[in-house]
């Protein structure tokens, strides 16, 4: 602190008096804000300096009590009540550029310093941030105009008043139609809905419309497109080679669970806890590969606990990113920067996902094991055997290792090599090879059970207790034959209590050479003996569990927890570094956001309580906005992503706050009823067009003074073009496809996975269905803003690039959809050309064409003929396979077809 | 290290994002070849649109809000107007091309001293080897040019260009394994979702030539596919996908869907097109959205794609001296050498970001072979590039880039024998040059021990080269953000600091 001249002081003084002289006696006093008002004036001109990442001169404006307390000087900057004996606005108003804050950038506004003498004055009061309150109830604007159709309309009436604009006229129903219905099924009404609904004069025909669409299955195919994006799902594993991943069931249960309209707060804890809930079925281990979608690393030579620390963050970010809009990964390094978020709370909530047993093996252990029907029961009898014979936990138990294989120990673990080494994730021995498995807990472990594949017929392995001079506590004799080629053995301990190294060293005589592998292990169970001996029927169930275990099944990765044997401890990363450790940290939420429940337990089943209780202030909000977002082309509150103090305010935030309480309370959660309450509104139903002068106040129709107005997304274009010219193949759920995409898209050089197009109607599958590889995803759905899902995407943004023109110009899907669409309008339009085509903009658009936009396509067609009369080998290349017996028409028509396909119209929602 | 939360940095608000939409479209509609970014550095490209005001035509409406920003916009004088980086994917050996290590030879098969080491993180490939014996290149190093510069024999065309090179010898990574290590240079973060560096440039600078893409990739054909690539080495990551890098691929169909579909001449494309913009005015007649025109106008850039690209790509009307310089393989569309000369053309267009990548670099064993091989099919087609860029007047504001993604260990890895070796990964130290605008050239920069293990002087990281190239490029690494999240990223992400010893 620099000591002041007693002329600056002066200054400083008189310019002080005159602001509080202003404050006090030009301004009618309503009293300050700290959210809207102030926190804005902190966020732009301090906290860079004086936040959660810099506390220059020892003071930081991100919490009241850091602002309140000494700093560097000794004194504490702002004093509640006395703005005059603040250091805080002696510096702002300073006239001296070594003292003035903020520091050599240009001063505060007499406005701000106005607002912030106030503030002081009035106690310096701080406020929460919009966002992390609680939601309340809202009260509805009263308004009463003919236009205004349900609450929604009250709140959007009432801003277009205060901003002199008025709403637009409801759509032509053709118009409202197609929108509606690529909003909620993603895909334009089908002839028979289109028939019923245009046909319908009734007031609630546009009600029984919209409950349709809600109803079809194609309405959970179209919202998963969405959540795949949140979850960054792909059929890849992300890193390097970019193998296969099979996890498609997690985007089948997405999909019924958006048709069942799952309430979202259970739609949310099954995916982040669905093996922590009572008794989970396939279903609900199914639903938390939601976190198996990170990413894992097979590339040779990788630090798997690197990769793995990596997904637990992403985890981490996604949670917050997707579910919460907010950027939470700031707070990986250090305190948040705007935001009240504090470092360690991060590694806190990180804590939460950091026992789960994934290690970033590259078979992606923990898999759910899926039994045919057969094996199934014969697990239900089992498992009912051991709970009538033992007890139920051991019957859980026996499920829970049956279904998973959970909990085991990876050879991953294993360290210390001689004569081996970590092959992939498993641990390979050459002869007299051996390794050391770290911290084994042997307390009341009577046996232990080894996978693993040995070359010969013959090789021991010897187990020594914490040293390979230490005591032998077992030989076990290898199995060994061709098939399968992982042997299963159990053996039995001697008790032994205490955690342990144990060290594994093989042994085959038979093998001449040091370098030969002879043994290589993929997990090891330790644990007690199968239960019930003695009872009936013993015989028969532990053979039961032994062709279990060995059974065919269907994998899928999942979220398993660890046991307390393998719990690991959580740290602070140091600056974010995970090789620096800092303190030791146990699961807990943020402390400015609603605590935990009183009945959640300190896991992730606790967190996801907490995330969907109603005072959770963040999910409910964050989700609602991302409804708007998908209806309107832009959130309530922009940025999707980030509701935080840095992200674009909501521009209707009573209406934001009021959907989101209506969600939990009225809806009880349900999406289905939140989508209808918005499309039945007048703001949603809205024509979209638009006057100059509108466009001039409203742009980017932040006021909803029109309809939206949009560009489809990546899936929405594909498929709809696919309906129109009728080869949607209506096939639901199953395997990813691979439909055409021209040669050399995928460089995975070693992999030995290729593109290989899936055959018949596979071809013309629903875009979520199509094969996602991360390192080459599918280029039409890139070229339309769809990412690479690396990582959570939390909102599309939308371009207009040449590329996308020459995919749907050019791709040959497109070509091939032109064609099947022209056949289509040759056979149903009548005999006429104009005829046809007047029925295929029909088809597109629900209206009769103008007789402009038909001159012009016949123009067009007239125009083509003319050269492909004169053509055969271009006709017959143009017309395609199908069966033509006028080539020359059929080529020109696919030209017709093919520019209706590129229509803006077309293209966009209108 | 600067901080990432304390910069002034340019508005990156949807209002902005529109306006660059608008102000991009603009510049299409009416054919001024500057992007936005250029509007951004404006004077200091001699950008003339900010002399003749903004706003003054087209469907700008008012000048306020960009001139507030271009006054927001930090300005340093740019040198390079372009850049061609050669990404030498796998991680080539620093030992057998340019840092040269005499006294190797009498250390042969003996084991790595600890002190030099330092306990080191190890790739988990050597780190169970139980010996760690040194290995000396098997290639003999000379001196060239007035710099005297040492390289090895295997350069024999880069060692007639070497006083246009300013070697970096003291590059150090953070990552020891490809994804990460090749994610990171590439994109500022070892972990995926970040923008390229193309993209970021395509972002910042715009385009300079209205029928091309202003961030293209080629990628050999002819290499050694022993390690992947992955798309979003070019991504855009969270910048609009417009920034994406655009691969030319070799062969009939450079761009994605650039070649009118099978059995379609597209002799009357043009037609077809006049007809749709007529149907789209139509249609917006009531809509009276701005979006339909701009949608129009990249119809007519596709269309224009259509013939730039096949003709840009078509190098059959180059003299046979031209092939010569390259090489054989330049006539082999695809190879290497047909990638440098058709970057060379690219160049001349205005191309402003060009990404050639070759693979095969990754020798953890038979390393003289593998080196050997790939300096063949490379040596000859870079040192063409430089000279045919040189005579042509181009490395004057071209940067030319060539570099790996980390450089390979002292010790071999596997089985050290008479005459050959393997090298595992090595992120601490290795090299890589910058050529042409700019940068000084015929020198050398950092160093390493005998060991080629650890810096020993002038260390440039990462993301001081990513610093470095951008303000080459004019652009302020620290100011070039884009708000995500809440959060304003940048490529080089807290860190970076200009390499000022070899800036001209």
């Amino acid at each position: 602190m620099h000591f002041l001249s007693s002329k600056k002081l002066f200054i400083g003084v008189t310019l002080l008096l005159g602001v509080i002289a202003y404050v006090v006696f030009h301004k009618p006093l309503e009293k300050i804000d700290y959210s809207s008002q102030v926190k804005p004036i902190l966020n732009k001109n301090c906290i860079a300096c004086h936040g959660g990442v810099k506390q220059k001169g020892g003071f930081s404006v991100l919490f009241r009590e850091d602002a309140m307390a000494n700093t560097k000087s000794g004194k504490p900057a702002i004093i509640p009540g006395s703005p005059e004996t603040s250091e805080f606005i002696k510096r702002i108003t300073s006239k001296d550029p070594e003292e003035r804050m903020p520091y050599k950038h240009t001063p505060l506004s007499k406005e701000d310093i106005q607002i912030l003498t106030q503030w002081i004055k009035e106690g310096a009061q701080w406020g929460q941030h919009w966002a992390y309150t609680e939601i309340k109830s809202e009260k509805i604007p009263d308004y009463s105009s003919s236009w205004i159709k349900n609450e929604v309309d009250q709140f959007v009436y009432q801003k277009l008043k205060q901003e002199h604009l008025s709403p637009s006229d409801e759509a032509d129903k053709s118009t409202l139609m197609r929108r509606v219905s690529l909003d909620l099924t993603g895909l334009p009404p089908t002839q028979l809905v289109a028939k019923r609904f245009l046909a319908d004069d009734s007031p609630k025909a546009y009600e029984n419309l919209v409950d349709d669409l809600l109803a079809s299955p194609s309405y959970g195919e179209r919202w998963t497109s969405l959540w795949l994006d949140l979850a960054r799902y792909a059929d890849t594993k992300g890193y390097e080679k970019d193998g296969s991943r099979n996890i498609w069931k997690y985007r089948d249960w997405l999909i019924r669970a958006f048709n069942a309209d799952k309430p979202y707060n259970e739609f949310i804890k099954e995916q982040i806890a669905g093996d922590l809930m009572p008794n989970p079925d396939d279903a609900k281990y199914i639903a938390t590969s939601f976190n198996r979608n990170t990413m894992t690393n097979d590339e040779g030579g990788t630090d798997d606990e690197e990769f793995r620390t990596a997904a637990v963050m992403d985890r981490t970010n996604t949670t917050w990113s997707a579910l919460m809009g907010t950027t939470f990964n700031c707070v990986q390094c250090h305190s948040h920067p705007y935001d009240p978020f504090k470092h360690d709370e991060y590694y806190k909530f990180l804590s939460f996902f950091n026992n789960s047993r994934d290690e970033d093996v590259d078979i992606e252990y923990p898999l759910l094991r899926q039994y045919n029907s057969t094996d199934s029961l014969k697990l239900n009898t089992l498992v009912d055997w051991i709970k009538t014979n033992a007890s139920p936990e051991e019957g859980k138990k026996y499920y829970t290792f049956l279904k998973t294989w959970q909990p085991t120990i990876n050879s991953l673990q294993g360290d210390k090599y001689i004569n081996g080494a970590l092959l992939g994730c498993t641990a390979g021995l050459r002869n007299l090879g051996s390794f050391r498995l770290k911290n084994v807990v042997l307390d009341q472990k009577e046996q232990l059970m080894l996978r693993y594949n040995a070359r010969l017929n013959t090789g021991n392995v010897y187990i020594y207790l914490d040293s390979l001079k230490g005591k032998l506590i077992k030989t076990v004799a290898l199995k060994s034959n061709q098939t399968p080629f992982w042997k299963l053995q159990t053996i039995d301990l001697p008790a032994i209590s205490g955690t342990h190294n144990l060290f594994f060293k093989f042994h085959n005589p038979a093998i001449q050479s040091l370098d030969e592998t002879g043994v290589r292990f993929d997990w090891f169970a330790f644990g007690t003996k199968f239960p019930g001996k003695g009872k009936p029927g013993y015989d028969d169930a532990m053979k039961s569990f032994a062709e279990l275990m060995e059974a065919p099944v269907e994998t899928i990765p999942v979220m398993v927890e660890n046991n307390k044997d393998q719990f690991r401890t959580s740290h602070v990363f140091v600056r974010g570094n995970r090789l620096v450790e800092g303190a030791v940290v146990t699961p807990d939420v943020p402390h400015i956001l609603n605590p935990m429940p009183a009945d959640a337990p300190k896991n992730r089943l606790g967190m996801a309580m907490w995330l969907t209780d109603e005072k959770n202030p963040l999910v409910a909000r964050t989700m609602v906005n991302r409804l708007w977002e998908q209806l309107f082309g832009y959130g309530i509150a922009e940025t999707l992503e980030d509701l935080g103090s840095q992200g674009i305010p909501p521009t209707h935030r009573a209406l934001l706050d009021y959907l989101s309480w209506k969600f939990m309370h009225d809806y009880q959660w349900s999406l289905k009823k939140v989508l209808k309450e918005i499309v039945l509104s007048a703001t949603y139903r809205q024509e979209s067009k638009v006057t100059d002068g509108l466009l001039k106040k409203d742009p980017m129709n932040k006021f909803f003074a029109r309809g939206p107005r949009v560009r489809l997304s990546a899936e929405q274009i594909r498929d709809q073009s696919l309906a129109v010219s009728n080869v949607l193949s209506s096939k639901m759920y199953g395997k990813s496809v691979m439909p055409y995409q021209p040669e050399g898209i995928w460089r995975s050089p070693y992999s030995g996975d290729v593109w290989k197009k899936s055959q018949g109607e596979d071809q013309f599958r629903r875009a979520v269905y199509t094969y996602w590889k991360r390192t080459a995803p599918y280029p039409s759905m890139i070229t339309f803003d769809g990412g690479a899902r690396e990582v959570c995407i939390t909102r599309r943004i939308r371009t207009d690039t040449p590329l996308q023109a020459l995919t749907t110009l050019n791709d040959s899907t497109y070509l091939v959809m032109a064609r099947y669409f022209a056949s289509r309008i040759n056979e149903v339009g009548g005999a006429e050309v104009n005829q046809q085509i007047a029925k295929g903009y029909e088809l597109m658009m629900y209206k009769p064409i103008s007789k402009a936009r038909l001159n012009a396509l016949m123009e067009l067609y007239n125009t083509s003929y003319t050269k492909f009369r004169n053509d055969a080998k271009a006709s017959a290349l143009m017309a395609g396979q199908l069966e033509k017996p006028d080539k020359p028409k059929a080529a020109s028509l696919v030209m017709v077809a093919s520019a209706m396909l590129n229509l803006d119209e077309w293209l966009n929602k209108n | 290290m600067s901080d990432h939360h304390h910069d002034i940095f340019k508005l990156h608000t949807p209002e902005f994002n529109q306006l660059n939409n608008r102000l991009d479209r603009r510049n299409f509609l009416t054919k001024t070849s500057l992007g936005i970014g250029a509007l951004a550095l404006g004077s200091l490209l001699g950008n003339d649109l900010l002399g003749k005001g903004v706003g003054a035509k087209g469907d700008i409406p008012a000048a306020t809000l960009e001139e507030e920003i271009l006054r927001a916009i930090p300005h340093i004088a740019p040198r390079a107007k372009r850049v061609v980086y050669l990404f030498m994917s796998g991680g080539p050996s620093q030992f057998e091309t340019f840092d040269y290590k005499p006294k190797l030879v009498e250390m042969y098969g003996k084991g790595l001293p600890d002190s030099v080491r330092q306990g080191q993180r190890l790739t988990s490939m050597s780190a169970n080897q139980s010996t760690l014996p040194i290995v000396p290149s098997v290639y003999k190093f000379r001196q060239y040019g007035e710099s005297q510069t040492w390289l090895s024999e295997l350069l024999p065309y880069t060692s007639a260009v070497v006083d246009d090179l300013c070697i970096i010898k003291s590059i150090h990574s953070e990552a020891i394994n490809h994804d990460p290590a090749i994610t990171f240079f590439q994109t500022g973060n070892q972990l995926p979702g970040r923008p390229s560096i193309g993209s970021w440039v395509s972002y910042g600078l715009g385009s300079d030539n209205k029928n091309l893409p202003s961030f293209i990739v080629l990628v050999s054909k002819n290499a050694v596919k022993d390690q992947p690539l992955y798309a979003r080495l070019w991504g855009n990551g969270f910048l609009p996908s417009e920034h994406q890098g655009v691969q030319f691929r070799a062969g009939k169909n450079p761009v994605l869907y650039l070649d009118n579909p099978e059995g379609y001449d597209g002799a009357d494309r043009k037609q077809m097109l006049e007809y749709l913009s007529k149907l789209n005015i139509l249609q917006n007649e009531p809509y009276g959205d701005p979006e339909v025109q701009a949608r129009i106008a990249q119809y007519e850039m596709a269309y224009r794609m259509q013939t730039s690209v096949p003709e840009v790509m078509d190098t059959s009307d180059e003299p046979d001296e031209v092939f010569n310089l390259y090489g054989p393989d330049s006539r082999d569309s695809g190879s290497y050498a047909a990638n440098c000369l058709l970057a060379r053309k690219l160049l001349e267009k205005d191309v402003k970001f060009i990404q050639l990548y070759h693979q095969g670099w990754d020798h953890h064993g038979g390393l003289p072979a593998g080196m050997a091989k790939q300096c063949k099919d490379t040596d000859q087609p870079t040192a063409a590039l430089l000279k045919d860029l040189k005579r042509r007047g181009l490395l004057e504001d071209t940067l030319v880039i060539w570099g790996g993604e980390f450089g390979r260990t002292v010790y071999s890895q596997g089985k050290l024998q008479a005459n050959d070796y393997g090298r595992d990964h090595h992120p601490r130290c290795f090299t890589m040059w910058m050529a042409g605008a700019g940068v000084k050239p015929g020198i050398s920069y950092g160093e390493t021990d005998d060991f080629s293990y650890n810096v020993v002087k002038n260390p440039v990281h990462v993301h001081d080269f990513q610093a470095t190239l951008l303000n080459l490029m004019g652009v302020d690494h620290e100011r070039l953000t884009f708000k995500f999240q809440g959060r304003r990223f940048r490529l080089t992400d807290v860190e970076g600091n200009v390499v000022k010893d070899i800036l001209t």
